[in-house]
């Protein structure tokens, strides 16, 4: 077909070098890292990634040139079948895929399906993830040329860097994988790589306590995602997501309804779609920050601004709505777990978005506003806009990243002056940025016009497309959606009467569906959210860019070198920094350079840098009263990439404009979710005209929110601010304070998790240690003393025992036994006695008694024929040598056997599927 | 023969009693003089019973080495310790004495019990010969030579044995000897170290 | 003739006041002379199972053979006694405890 080098779509092996660059990068970093040095650390670093970039590049190309082919192939199938018509606008393509096998993973016996399920690590790039692909190598590479500068003088560099890089290569597996398995390795190598980059600088306790708290609130999420998964595997057979998308109505099966509430008669049961979705629903909301996991990303922030900007805006965080469209057909199965997700997404935006108004760290509004704007994702793929709420993940990326790495330009300017870590991001020591760092400030702006949905910019189009679908989108069950297909029907509409007829009318109404009003509210939840965010991050902007700069007192003939890689330290093993490195400064700013000697590092390793004086940013506070140097606008490797993102953020929209009909975005991603839209996620024709006139609320909106931030914090310099939260302290705390969710939780969950932990403990030291070690003991011991009197040391207390065992001895001699072995075989039993010393034997079989006794061989054994149910008596009498006799008599039995039963067994296994074709 | 039985009869009845009063005597008397004295008693009328039975031999040895031996020994023994061969009477252990006692008394009643049932065939007549010092002396050296001279080895083995334990424990002056004077601080120095 | 289940029985009553005198007596000497006894009950019981054979004397000699050892173990049995009598002080054998417990 292809005359290529890379022919094969099914064995696209460059896949495995898109993913193999960021991890060799991440292994040679973190080995050998520390002993080449920052340079090679930055070479290795940044060019992996970058060539991963290409190398997507390339793949993707090639995907779009499978893709062309298979529009073609539709067009003229399409034209074949249909002779003489005009081509329809919209033709269903098929998918296109390049996949890669790497290696058999495990396969597991199943009770169902064909017997076995084979799980195998296999990648797959197909339109969703091709694009995602991009998105991951293409901002992660403008995050790693940056980091490369804003890291520039941390002494844990290449630590950084490896961690960077094991993220990459963990994000790819993710959004690469070709089965949920192995998407869900990159999910918790996400999980952990987050982990490791937010408590990057974990001398200080709480920036690794935010480390653990993402890990565990991913983690609480992640069992919502296993269970998801082993549902999905059980119902389904498959795993892949052919086998999924293929098999997917088994989740719907009558028979594979779940039993949730069982009480006096009354049974609640959810089809198993439904619990399938919600579990991995769960996962998502863990990942993704969601109500009600979402509390570790504010928290996050104490990692450095790049891990912000690559995990925590464009990549890890959107890694749940990457799963909801991906399993777009399992998703869509449930209608009851895709309102959940839109109720989810559109109250999670309105709730970030009160707790961003308040906020003064600037990286706290950013996360804040991020947790929002993931619950507009959440909010348009729960209403059947998979593709406009990934365009909005798009999007999200460039102008969210744009604005993490502008405001780690800006906090890296702070910190020339100002060490404090709190203080330097406090959006009240800053102001009138604009002057001095103006690529910042124009990439800044740009992201926030786009965030806030200023017409034309790419935010405008992506949350606009998705309030436009939250209003009009119906998700209906499957089985409705084909009910009512059938009604449509010529044959139902002239006969009403007819039996199918009939039963499709029936099924129109059997199941469950979200109520139609639903779409309004949240669009008008949807609305409000959107003011807001205009409205606080136009205030992040005017209060870090206009006005006064409040951090310290500036002489503008002062210059600073801006060049990041002079006098830095060498390399330091597991150790870290306090925060920010600095820009080289002039020593002469300083006065002289008196040090205490409580430096933490010393505590932790014995040898100190030799120059590193100036970074001990909490013991060595500046006098910000003496004149210095403005902030410097950032170095070339940081100012570039914030540049790039915020032009894409400007116009990328451009990619997926539903209303002006310009949808490159929106044809290539429509073969992944054919299946679902226009089928069960439908837009009626009304709701179809109601685009432009829906946009109008969006617009007044980011107009409403930026004037508003605009007459209180440029005009009336914050006094209608302040006025407001003089006049509502205790609300304007509560929102301050991120209205006390952690509290709540420390006090419910985890203080039940403490006290389960003590409980625990009370009753390891109690009952196991006291009851049963002691008992057991105890035991023990109470043996040991009885025995013990036995031994009183005395020869003739033990010969007393030995009189005492003697005596048994002599009494089993002196006693004749008149035992014997019964062996049966069919219907004859064989009686053998036992041998004795100077036994003699007579036997009674059955009324014949012998006349005497007899020895030897031949009075041993005795045979007796039994017939069935019939019994039989034989006596035995012994003499022993001391002229004793005894007898004992056998009755001999033979009972009829009992009857074998027939099994049947029922297997389980596929359930039959449902009557109306799908 | 009717005299010669009754004569017999009475002959084992009062060897019997004497043994019999013996035995009782020896484990009765809290003095053991008085009880070796019994035991003596007990000894010369088992050997005149080994007589009745016909085994002129037994008897003799019996005489000479249990009464004339054994026995002295035991006095000798008894005369050594003296007094204290008596000690005071005191209840310990009780229970274990009963036991055994209970035991011992019914182990010998069952053995009685088989023992009397036993039925012998007619005794039949015996010669001369039987059981003289003669015929068992030639058995002693011919059939059963091996068991009497590793009898023999044992008696020596005995003798040494007594010997080494009746003599208790002396001073050894080799032993006691106090160490070099020039061997003892190498030691300390290892020991220190 | 005497039947020889007499000597049996007088051999078994002679045996049961050896055991139950070394059960019960707890001077070491007399528990001695009560072995010595079980011993002497022994023989009797050889030798009057031995004359219901004329042809031959193996009960003799195993008696022959008890009375020796019987003598080795008194001796070597009352040196023993001399030395505990010599340690404790007395010929108690309740005084031999050292393995108590």
């Amino acid at each position: 077909m292809e005359h290529n080098l890379f022919a094969k779509p099914d064995d696209w092996f460059l896949l495995g070098i898109i993913l193999g660059l960021p991890l060799y990068g991440a292994f040679f970093n973190g080995v050998f890292g520390k002993r080449f040095g920052r340079n090679m650390v930055r070479a290795v670093g940044v060019g992996t990634v970058g060539l991963s970039f290409l190398t997507a590049i390339f793949t993707f190309l090639q995907l779009h040139k499978l893709h062309h082919h298979a529009e073609a192939a539709a067009k003229t199938a399409w034209l074949a079948a249909n002779q003489g018509k005009t081509l329809p606008a919209e033709l269903p393509v098929a998918s296109s895929k390049l996949s890669w096998f790497a290696w058999k993973w495990m396969s597991m016996a199943t009770a169902g399906g064909d017997g076995r399920l084979a799980i195998d690590v296999k990648f797959s790039v197909d339109e969703l993830s091709g694009v995602m692909m991009l998105v991951v190598t293409g901002v992660g590479f403008l995050i790693h040329l940056y980091a490369s500068s804003y890291m520039a003088k941390d002494p844990g560099y290449h630590r950084f860097f490896a961690y960077l890089n094991l993220f990459i290569f963990s994000m790819l597996t993710l959004v690469l994988a070709d089965n949920l398995p192995v998407l869900f390795v990159g999910w918790e190598g996400v999980g952990a790589c987050s982990y490791l980059l937010i408590g990057f600088w974990f001398d200080k306790a709480e920036n690794a306590a935010a480390g653990r708290k993402a890990f565990i609130a991913n983690r609480i999420g992640d069992v919502g995602m296993l269970a998801g998964m082993l549902l999905i595997g059980y119902y389904l057979g498959a795993l892949d997501w052919d086998g999924i998308n293929h098999n997917a109505d088994k989740l719907l099966d009558p028979a594979a309804r779940i039993a949730i509430w069982q009480s006096s008669g009354k049974i609640i049961t959810i089809s198993a779609a439904t619990a399938a979705t919600l579990a991995l629903f769960l996962g998502c909301t863990g990942k993704s920050a969601q109500i009600p996991l979402y509390v570790w990303l504010p928290d996050a922030m104490a990692g450095p601004t790049p891990v912000s900007a690559l995990i925590h805006a464009a990549t890890m965080v959107t890694s749940g709505i990457y799963l909801i469209c991906r399993l777009n057909v399992v998703f869509a199965l449930s209608p009851f777990t895709m309102m959940i997700i839109s109720i989810t997404g559109a109250l999670t935006a309105l709730f970030a978005a009160t707790i961003g108004l308040v906020q003064n760290d600037i990286k706290k509004v950013l996360a804040y506003s991020t947790v929002s704007q993931l619950g507009f994702m959440f909010l348009g793929v729960g209403v059947g806009a998979f593709g406009m709420g990934f365009f909005h993940v798009f999007t999200h990326a460039f102008f969210k990243a744009c604005l993490f790495l502008g405001a780690g330009s800006v906090i890296h300017a702070m910190h020339a002056r100002v060490h404090d870590d709190v203080a330097s991001q406090d959006m009240r020591n800053m102001g009138g940025m604009r002057k001095y760092m103006p690529w910042t400030y124009a990439a800044m702006g740009a992201s926030t016009l786009a965030i806030a949905g200023f017409p034309l910019t790419s935010g405008f189009f992506s949350k606009d497309g998705i309030l436009f679908k939250t209003w009009g989108n119906e998700v209906v069950h499957p089985y409705v959606a084909t009910a009512k297909s059938l009604l449509e029907l010529p044959e139902c509409k002239a006969n009403a009467a007819a039996p199918k007829c009939v039963a499709a009318n029936n099924v129109l109404h059997a199941y469950w569906q979200a109520p139609p009003w639903l779409g309004k509210v949240l669009f008008a939840i949807g609305i409000l959210a959107a003011t807001m965010t205009a409205f606080y991050m136009f205030r992040l902007v005017f209060k870090t860019f206009w006005g006064e700069f409040k951090g310290w007192k500036v002489d503008e003939s002062i210059k600073l070198a801006t060049n990041p890689f002079e006098n830095v330290e060498p390399l330091e093993d597991g150790d870290v920094s306090y925060g920010l490195a600095t820009t080289t400064h002039g020593h002469d700013a300083h006065g002289s350079d008196e040090h205490e000697t409580t430096d933490p590092r010393d505590l932790i390793e014995g040898e100190r840098a030799p120059d590193h004086a100036h970074d001990h940013h909490d013991h060595h506070h500046e006098d910000l009263t003496v004149p210095a140097a403005p902030p410097a606008e950032a170095p070339w490797q940081m100012t570039v990439p914030v540049a790039i993102l915020g032009a894409f953020a400007l116009f990328a929209g451009f990619l997926y404009a539903e209303a002006l009909h310009i949808e490159p975005i929106g044809h290539w991603l429509a073969p992944v979710f054919d299946d679902v839209v226009g089928k069960t996620v439908t837009m009626s024709e009304a709701a179809h005209h109601l685009e432009w006139p829906l946009m109008v609320p969006g617009v007044l909106a980011a107009l409403i929110g930026s004037g508003l931030a605009y007459v209180w914090y440029v005009q009336q310099n914050e006094e209608p601010a302040k006025k407001l939260a003089a006049e509502w302290p205790r609300l304007h705390r509560a929102a301050y304070n991120k209205w006390y969710v952690d509290e709540i939780y420390e006090a419910t969950v985890i203080g039940g998790a403490d006290a389960l932990a003590d409980g625990a403990a009370l009753m390891d030291a109690w009952i196991v240690d006291g009851i049963l070690a002691k008992l057991t003991a105890l035991v023990v011991s109470a043996f040991g003393a009885i025995l013990r009197a036995f031994q009183t040391g005395v020869v003739h207390v033990y010969s007393a025992f030995v009189a005492v065992g003697t005596l048994g001895l002599v009494l089993f001699f002196v006693r004749p036994h008149p035992d014997a072995t019964v062996a049966k075989e069919g219907d004859t039993y064989t009686l053998e006695a036992a041998p004795g010393i100077g036994y003699e034997y007579k036997w009674d079989v059955d009324g014949q008694a012998d006349k005497e006794f007899v020895t030897g061989e031949p009075a041993l054994k005795r045979t007796v024929q039994v017939p069935l149910d019939g019994t039989k008596k034989v006596t035995l009498e012994v003499k022993n040598s001391f002229g004793r006799t005894a007898s004992h008599t056998f009755t001999l039995t033979n009972p009829k056997p009992a009857p074998v039963p027939t099994t049947t067994v029922a297997m389980p296994g596929a359930a039959p599927r449902p009557p109306a074709g799908h | 023969m009717a005299q010669a039985d009754l004569l017999e009869r009475i002959y084992f009845g009062l060897c019997a009693v004497l043994a019999v009063a013996g035995a009782i005597g020896t484990v009765a008397f809290p003095n053991p003089i008085r009880g070796a004295l019994s035991l003596l008693f007990s000894i010369v009328a088992i050997a005149g019973l080994y007589l009745q039975l016909h085994a002129p031999f037994l008897a003799a040895i019996q005489l000479i080495v249990y009464a004339g031996a054994v026995v002295v020994l035991f006095l000798f023994v008894i005369m050594l310790i003296g007094p204290d061969a008596i000690p005071p009477k005191d209840s310990r252990a009780l229970v274990a004495r009963v036991t055994g006692g209970i035991a011992g008394t019914a182990i010998s009643l069952l053995v009685i019990m088989v023992l009397s049932r036993k039925t012998f065939p007619r005794i039949a007549p015996i010669q001369a010969a039987y059981g003289s010092v003669e015929s068992i002396g030639e058995l002693l050296f011919t059939d059963y030579l091996v068991p009497f001279e590793v009898s023999s080895f044992l008696l020596m083995v005995a003798i040494v044995g007594a010997v080494a334990v009746a003599r208790g424990k002396q001073p050894d002056p080799q032993l006691t000897k106090k160490p070099d004077a020039d061997v003892a601080p190498a030691a300390e120095e290892r020991g220190a170290s | 003739m005497i039947p020889i289940p007499a000597f049996l029985v007088l051999a078994g009553i002679l045996f049961g006041i050896g055991a139950v005198g070394f059960l019960v007596r707890r001077n070491v000497l007399v528990a001695l002379m009560s072995i010595e006894l079980m011993l002497n009950a022994i023989n009797l019981t050889f030798v009057a199972f031995n004359r219901s054979f004329p042809n031959q004397h193996t009960g003799q000699v195993i008696s022959f053979f008890v009375i020796a050892i019987a003598a080795a173990e008194a001796a070597v049995g009352l040196a023993i006694v001399l030395s505990f009598f010599r340690l404790r002080k007395t010929v108690r054998s309740d005084s031999a405890d050292l393995l108590k417990n």
